[in-house]
């Protein structure tokens, strides 16, 4: 297993050297000037993005350029916007939040998701089963922005229950609706995964073999049935943290939180991009990590499974 | 969104051609004649064909369901409530949301559509390659694609749209909307790659092929007449509900304000437009939302309706 983890983890370098070359590429290379939008509606006088280009290293050649942001990535420098502010600085400050609001989003979809799934999945056909495919269904196609602004009219503003938007602090407590939002898409989909594989599960042989023994029914569903059929839940929730982060551009963006998302969603609105690169690098991170330990839970949860 | 799971299922809902044919009847019976057996049985199914001619029909004729134009704007009426006048009320420029709503589907859809086409024709031909050369051109494919399952869409979608199409920059109506189902496409394909690839990979070693293979015929003929017809249920399949989710997409876009832009009626621009007066005017917004959400509904319900009948496991 640990051999098994060190060929994975060598195995990240290339895509993620690909993945941010390509980030890199994208934004400073692609034709269309990344300083056009800066000076209102006139076009920039000529000095100006000069004195820009030089800035930023966008005179040097593109190798040269991702060299030095490799290099600085690493030295934990990741440069300053436009307005000459630190992005390590505005990072420092937004992660912690978006990192609870994306475990609470976990939480909630695990939680929520895999009850509901295998409630259905164990009275398939039933009432509950029939109320809980609906609304899986509905919930899908449901975008997340209209999920949230839908909850931020209902709640925040028609039964003002919650306050529309979140303080900077971002309390516990004000989270509980866009975590909610966020994990609402995935939640529908760990619910319908939970739901299939426990229709599956209960047709073979080892239940059958736990059921002839006289297990109780709570340890069969408990610990026979659930352990096995969690696996495809595990592996997506998993998988779709990076999805999650998609999500939480456009909840935070909404509730006005002062996360990574939010951060993103205004310097969209601002039309600043330096700080779109080392986001969308630490998140490409992120999910291939968050992958990785995905593929090292299975060991953990279904014993057959080795790694070579 | 599901994508690697959702693969599976689609993937194992392939029945096998021999299974497909139970000669009960004397004739043989194709899959899709066994599909629509099941299809026709079933309300859900009903359900988003007809919302789908509707939404199609108000795509094509919008003039059918409103007389009013969508563009006319009486600042005086700016974000008037709901009245028997105007069903839907007024939106901030005092243009009639209902007539703007309506006026909306043909964007959503075009998109949606031309997108998934994208989609399907560059992860198909990647997807079919990569499976049937295998070796190194497959774990290079692979590899490409992961790079770009790797960056999350909407993020994505901010890279390419910020700096290809400035968003003070104003493009017009046909470049923009091309530019949107472009990055939709270029963004989308992996997950259809990789539902072609394990599909074609499947299929590869059957006998079928095999013989095909010993009598002479060519890579071409192999993959057109031999693995697309047995890869085309899972495909057709998930290309329906991408219609679904990239009409999502597309609003997601434009509420970012990167996507479409205001020459263009679309329902995410609708919505975009009237955030900021949720308290004053959420009329403006939640009717196209609704619209959106309904549309992009039908299409997950019929691509569900349609994988469900597919599915041997469920008969």
């Amino acid at each position: 297993m640990g051999r098994y983890a060190i060929r994975r983890l060598l195995q990240l370098i290339p895509v993620l050297l690909g993945t941010t070359f390509l980030i890199n590429y994208m934004v400073w290379q692609l034709p269309g000037d990344p300083f056009a939008a800066r000076c209102g509606q006139r076009p920039c006088p000529d000095a100006y993005i000069n004195a820009m280009r030089a800035e930023f290293g966008l005179d040097q050649p593109i190798l040269v350029q991702y060299w030095h942001f490799l290099k600085n990535l690493l030295t934990g420098d990741l440069g300053v916007n436009f307005n000459n502010v630190s992005v390590a600085s505005q990072l420092g400050e937004s992660w912690p939040i978006t990192v609870r609001l994306g475990l609470m989003a976990v939480v909630i979809e695990a939680v929520i998701g895999i009850t509901a799934g295998v409630l259905s999945g164990l009275k398939r056909g039933g009432f509950l089963d029939n109320v809980i495919t609906i609304s899986t269904l509905i919930l899908l196609s449901l975008p997340v922005f209209v999920t949230g602004f839908l909850l931020q009219w209902l709640f925040g503003v028609q039964l003002d229950l919650i306050k529309p938007t979140v303080s900077p602090e971002a309390p516990f407590g004000e989270l509980i609706v866009p975590a909610f939002v966020l994990a609402s898409l995935n939640l529908a989909f760990t619910a319908r995964l939970t739901r299939t594989s426990i229709i599956e599960n209960r047709r073979s042989d080892y239940v059958r073999t736990a059921i002839a023994k006289g297990m109780t029914n709570r340890r069969v569903v408990g610990v026979h049935l659930l352990r096995n059929s969690l696996i495809p839940a595990l592996t997506f929730i998993g998988t779709e943290v990076g999805s999650l982060m998609s999500g939480a551009i456009i909840t935070e963006g909404i509730y006005n939180i002062n996360g990574i998302g939010g951060l993103l969603w205004r310097a969209v609105n601002d039309h600043d991009f330096t700080i779109v690169v080392p986001i969308a690098s630490l998140l490409v991170l992120v999910y291939l990590l968050a992958n990785l330990l995905v593929d090292l839970l299975y060991g953990v949860l279904d014993p057959r499974i080795r790694y070579e | 969104m599901s994508e690697p799971t959702a693969t599976q299922d689609l993937v194992q809902g392939v029945p096998e051609p021999s299974a497909a044919a139970p000669a009960s009847s004397g004739k043989p019976r194709s899959l899709w004649h066994d599909t629509w057996d099941i299809l026709k049985h079933r309300k859900i199914f009903w359900i988003s064909f007809v919302l789908l001619i509707v939404f199609l029909v108000m795509a094509a004729f919008p003039s059918l369901f409103t007389s009013k134009n969508p563009e006319y704007a009486t600042l005086a009426r700016s974000m008037e409530p709901p009245s028997s006048d105007a069903w839907f009320g007024f939106d901030l420029q005092g243009r009639d949301v209902f007539a703007r709503t309506i006026y909306g589907a043909r964007t959503s859809i075009i998109v949606g559509v031309l997108a998934t086409v994208g989609t399907v024709l560059l992860g198909g031909v990647v997807g079919v390659v990569a499976a049937y050369r295998g070796r190194w051109l497959d774990s290079l494919l692979s590899r490409i694609g992961e790079i770009f399952l790797g960056v999350p869409y909407v993020l994505g979608a901010i890279i390419i749209l910020g700096s290809v199409a400035p968003v003070q920059a104003n493009p017009g109506k046909t470049l923009i909307m091309t530019v949107v189902i472009i990055v939709l496409a270029v963004l989308g394909w992996p997950v259809l790659a990789r539902i072609a690839r394990s599909a074609v990979i499947q299929a590869k070693h059957q006998d079928y092929v095999q013989a095909a293979r010993a009598l002479g015929a060519g890579p071409f003929r192999i993959i057109f007449k031999h693995l697309l017809p047995n890869s085309l249920a899972p495909i057709l399949v998930y290309a329906t509900i991408t219609i679904g989710s990239y009409i999502g997409a597309e609003a997601t876009l434009s509420l970012l304000g990167i996507g479409l832009r205001t020459p263009v009626i679309s329902w995410g621009i609708a919505i975009a437009d009237h955030t900021r007066y949720i308290r004053t005017g959420a009329h403006a917004m939640l009717f196209p939302a609704a619209f959106l959400s309904l549309c992009v509904l039908t299409f997950v319900m019929l691509g569900e309706a349609v994988r469900d009948a597919l599915d041997p496991k469920l008969r």
